[in-house]
């Protein structure tokens, strides 16, 4: 059932575990490339009134520049999360993938525990599967949030062949989905996963799982206890 | 100094005194205040050198100009003979004497459509006397009613319509200051080119000196949202983008002139609107079918019972956002508390 997991001995003689395929670490980096222009570009569409703003279009080379630049990357986003979420709906289908990163009830389970822990009604924080509550919401919110801005995106592209098919008013609210929709991807981003994957004082100055792919044996076991244990178990009885 | 002094007493007695300087006019009023005379140019045509003593005195440089302070070029009596093609042409040679003393005026008439359309070699486009007079100067100022005539007779068609405008009619029925005549749109002297896409893309500006108005509006009972509710939407967020670029955009976007009209613009209270809106979006958005004009709020904010999806959206993400970034900086900062007190 568990596929093989990759173990690379480091220089130092310590063990580390693989965590991301090199596909997902590209994935990661595709989404940092687009995300960032997707904002550079359309922030300043948001905030028109601002000289930032103007400053900002003008490095783009125009308001028009900017659009293309704006949808030519939000159609790579698209065609980027169509692909992300058919590869893990066939991956699933063929039982070459779990999914880890789908919520359980242990997850709201372990939201409670975690924060009876901050609190100091628990002496230790719960232990965790290969992805805690707090990457989980993350990646959720990115799929869903991602697929909220492709569609009301798309629909802010193509108005026309909307109003077809849906009351006009789908195309204003449309608007307001995507702007706002983005506001809140990009707060969540500046606070969430710049908190947790660089100044949580655990990761401090940077998390470099996503980029190099492994994880070390040491963190494995001390950030998510649950998938050491799966993947060694013998080590883990003491 | 005492020279000076005397010159300045000389000067002011010759403009308020009145009796210095009617005899300086009225010298030339002696031949020029009779009808009868008449100057041939070269080209054969004649024109009466007829001034109105009347019509001079009560215009706005009676009793402060002389003959001779436009007319320089005069000095001896008789006149001796000169050669000048036509009476238009006399006309242009003499626009340059206001510059002397309406320095600014005149500088920003040569920034104008005008002016260029002067340069490009149209005689008979206007220069200062053909809109203000020349003998019979009277303030602008006093003027508003007559000032769209004077447009008016070169721009008949164009005024012919504004008569029949919202604008227009509130005008005619009695000289209305709140609405605008030819120069409250157009400006007097730098007059744009209307047909530039800059001004197209400016002239939302135009519009909501008034329009953005809250008492002007109040008294018509007309929305005074007009301006905030365009620039939220997406033409108007661009129109303004555009307009504040140097460069020009690709395709023209809407402003209020393409959905209003320009000088045809006629009140669209009592759902007029809502008709000619699918052809006002047609001519950018072609073949968009009739839902496609309701993603246009029609300058309304969106509530529960005008535009209830965009309401709903508005609000779900005016309570979403604030209360999940609280969450995540209240879980943030008790992680830290953990990490930092009880360790």
């Amino acid at each position: 059932m568990t596929a093989k997991v990759k173990i690379r001995q480091r220089q130092d003689g310590t063990f580390e575990v693989e965590r991301f395929t090199p596909l997902r670490r590209i994935e990661h980096l595709m989404v940092i490339l687009t995300f960032v222009i997707l904002v550079l570009t359309g922030f300043p569409q948001k905030f028109y009134d601002t000289s930032w703003a103007a400053w900002a279009l003008n490095m783009c080379g125009g308001l028009d520049s900017a659009r293309l630049i704006h949808r030519v990357s939000g159609l790579i986003f698209s065609f980027h999360l169509f692909a992300h979420l058919a590869g893990i709906a066939i991956g699933t289908l063929a039982h070459k993938l779990t999914l880890s990163l789908l919520p359980t009830t242990r997850d709201i389970r372990d939201v409670f525990a975690t924060l009876g822990y901050y609190l100091g009604k628990r002496s230790t924080a719960p232990a965790y599967p290969k992805f805690d509550y707090r990457q989980k919401f993350e990646y959720i919110g990115i799929v869903l949030g991602g697929l909220v801005m492709v569609f009301t995106g798309l629909m802010l592209l193509y108005p026309g062949i909307v109003a077809a098919i849906l009351p006009g008013q789908f195309i204003a609210a449309a608007k307001v989905a995507h702007t706002n929709e983005a506001m809140l991807a990009f707060l969540v981003l500046l606070i969430w996963h710049v908190y947790g994957s660089h100044f949580s004082p655990e990761v401090f100055p940077m998390d470099k799982t996503i980029f190099t792919g492994y994880i070390t044996k040491e963190e494995l076991k001390h950030r998510h206890t649950l998938e050491f244990a799966r993947l060694f178990p013998e080590e883990s009885l003491d | 100094m005492t020279n000076l002094i005397l010159i300045l007493i000389l000067n002011i007695a010759l403009a308020y005194g009145g009796g210095g300087q009617s005899e300086e006019a009225g010298g030339c009023l002696d031949c020029h205040g009779q009808k009868g005379e008449s100057l041939r140019f070269q080209d054969g045509s004649r024109k009466e050198v007829f001034v109105n003593p009347e019509e001079w005195a009560q215009s706005v440089h009676g009793g402060i100009l002389t003959c001779t302070d436009c007319h320089r070029d005069i000095s001896d009596v008789p006149h001796g003979p000169k050669k000048i093609p036509d009476a238009r042409d006399y006309t242009l040679q003499q626009s340059n004497t206001c510059q002397r003393c309406h320095y600014a005026y005149f500088t920003r008439m040569l920034d104008g459509i005008h002016y260029e359309v002067l340069k490009s070699g149209v005689r008979e486009a206007p220069t200062c006397v053909d809109c203000h007079g020349s003998h019979n100067i009277k303030s602008p100022k006093t003027l508003r009613a007559a000032l769209n005539g004077r447009c008016g007779s070169c721009h008949n068609q164009v005024f012919e319509t504004y008569k029949k405008s919202v604008h227009g009619k509130l005008f005619m029925a009695g000289n209305n200051e709140d609405v605008p005549v030819c120069t409250d749109c157009h400006g007097a002297h730098a007059i744009e080119n209307p047909n530039k896409s800059k001004f197209h893309l400016n002239s939302y500006q135009i519009c909501a000196k008034c329009h953005a108005d809250e008492d002007k509006m109040k008294r018509y009972g007309l929305n005074p949202n007009v301006l905030t509710t365009y620039l939220e939407d997406f033409h108007g967020a661009s129109t303004k983008v555009y307009a504040a670029e140097a460069r020009d955009p690709k395709r023209p976007i809407a402003t209020c002139t393409d959905c209003h009209g320009i000088h045809d613009i006629v009140s669209f209270k009592g759902g007029i609107a809502r008709q000619n809106i699918l052809k006002a979006c047609q001519r950018c958005h072609a073949q968009v079918p009739a839902a496609f004009t309701d993603s246009w709020l029609s300058h309304y904010r969106p509530s529960l019972d005008k535009y209830p999806a965009v309401w709903v959206v508005k609000w779900a993400y005016r309570i979403l956002i604030p209360l999940i970034i609280l969450g995540l900086v209240l879980h943030i900062l008790l992680h830290l508390w953990r990490l930092g007190t009880r360790r």
